[in-house]
């Protein structure tokens, strides 16, 4: 596997200026159009999409993170719809093939690095929406091979901000 | 009498899994039941249509640990153009693991759009391994689920039920390898081509 990065995906445009290890995406700027499930970067081509869009540019960035910092709008406590596409489309990094992890079946990774992520959710969110994100996350962990990770509540004023201080974090 | 609307959320919907459980659902029903593909470009038909029935039945697969993103959609587009008489909406999820529960998140977004936009919720069946159940003989426990899911709609005896393969983690890691092996080679593909740590190269 060639050398670690580190890779924000964000469904906005942010004036923000990581380091130069460090990937800004943002998403909607990208053409990614929705997975139709077909398993075919599981079982015709595999470790490739068959839609040759954005999205094949992005999730093989994914996988060679170390860190990653994923920054969305939610929606009924879940992610909204530009970061839930993508994330979506990124099953090409795993196997069609089933493990246990912590006693629950998911899918074998293929070469993806074990990621530290930091999730920022902004906008309006109800407490009800909060813990229903949260656990969402926890889910998201066994399957895109979270070692560790951090949630952040924010308001869209706050955004630019909050991101830019977790960004410094991972500069120290 | 009630009329029941299906609404399939998959996003590969004519070839679904969701569309094999649905049809199971129509043929135990004994309400009327009219059946939609969500696409991208029927949101606002299904809108307008959707007032014209008692219940709603959101048949769906857990896509990344929740909604996919063609259900989302529309449910986005529901809360904007919502009918004057609001159905009561029951949910048929399937994931592919064993695990039914991991559908939890799935209908807990499910709720809050209930929640928010004031429908009722009714009955909910999560079905795990639902990918490959269908191709078992374990397709029977399916349609007597189905079953009673069409019984407790129809009544407005709204209820929780779940379903998964009666087999151990174990088992179904081994069965579940079989099925994605002949999967690949009904593509002629291997399972070494399959098992490529490789990414896009
Ligand atoms: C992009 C994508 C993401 C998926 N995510 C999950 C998941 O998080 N958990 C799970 O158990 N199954 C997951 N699945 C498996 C589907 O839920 C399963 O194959 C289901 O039977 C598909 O139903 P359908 O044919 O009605 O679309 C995923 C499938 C795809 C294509």
């Amino acid at each position: 596997m060639s050398e670690k990065m580190k890779l924000i995906l964000s469904d906005t445009n942010l004036n923000i200026k990581p380091q130069n290890d460090t990937t800004f995406i943002d998403l909607s700027s990208l053409k990614i159009t929705n997975c139709v499930g077909c398993f075919g970067c599981w079982t015709k081509t595999p470790g490739k999409c068959v839609i040759r869009d954005d999205a094949v540019k992005v999730y093989p960035l994914i996988a060679k993170s170390d860190r990653v910092m994923y920054i969305s709008r939610t929606k009924y406590g879940g992610y909204d719809t530009v970061m839930k596409t993508m994330l979506e489309r990124a099953i090409p990094i795993q196997k069609a093939f089933i493990r246990l992890v912590n006693g629950e079946t998911h899918h074998v990774q293929r070469d993806v690095l074990p990621k530290s992520a930091t999730i920022i959710a902004y906008g309006e969110i109800s407490d009800e929406e909060k813990e229903i994100f949260k656990d969402l996350i926890l889910r998201n962990a066994y399957n895109m091979n979270f070692t560790d990770y951090n949630i952040i509540f924010t308001s869209e004023e706050m955004l630019e901000e909050t991101v830019r201080g977790e960004v410094l974090k991972w500069e120290k | 009498m009630g009329k029941v609307m299906i609404l399939n959320g998959s996003p590969r919907a004519p070839k679904s899994n969701s569309k094999i459980y649905s049809d199971i659902f129509r043929k135990y029903c004994k309400l009327d039941t009219e059946y939609f593909n969500i696409s991208k470009t029927n949101h606002i038909e299904l809108c307008k249509k959707i007032g014209e029935f008692s219940d709603v039945l959101v048949v769906f697969p857990l896509y990344a640990d929740s909604l996919p993103v063609t259900l989302l959609n529309f449910l986005k587009n529901l809360e904007l153009n919502p009918p004057e008489k609001k159905p009561v909406i029951s949910l048929l999820v399937n994931c592919g693991f064993i695990e039914y529960q991991q559908n939890d998140i799935a209908v807990k977004m499910m709720e809050q759009f209930c929640k928010k936009n004031e429908y009722k919720m009714g009955s909910v069946l999560k079905i795990g391994s639902g990918e490959a159940i269908l191709t078992t003989f374990f397709n029977v426990l399916v349609k007597m689920k189905i079953r009673r899911l069409a019984y407790s709609v129809a009544n407005k005896k709204y209820k929780t039920f779940t379903l998964t393969m009666p087999l151990s983690k174990r088992s179904f890691i081994k069965a579940s390898t079989k099925y994605w092996d002949n999967y690949g080679k009904n593509n002629g593909v291997t399972h070494e081509e399959m098992d490529t740590m490789n990414i896009e190269s």
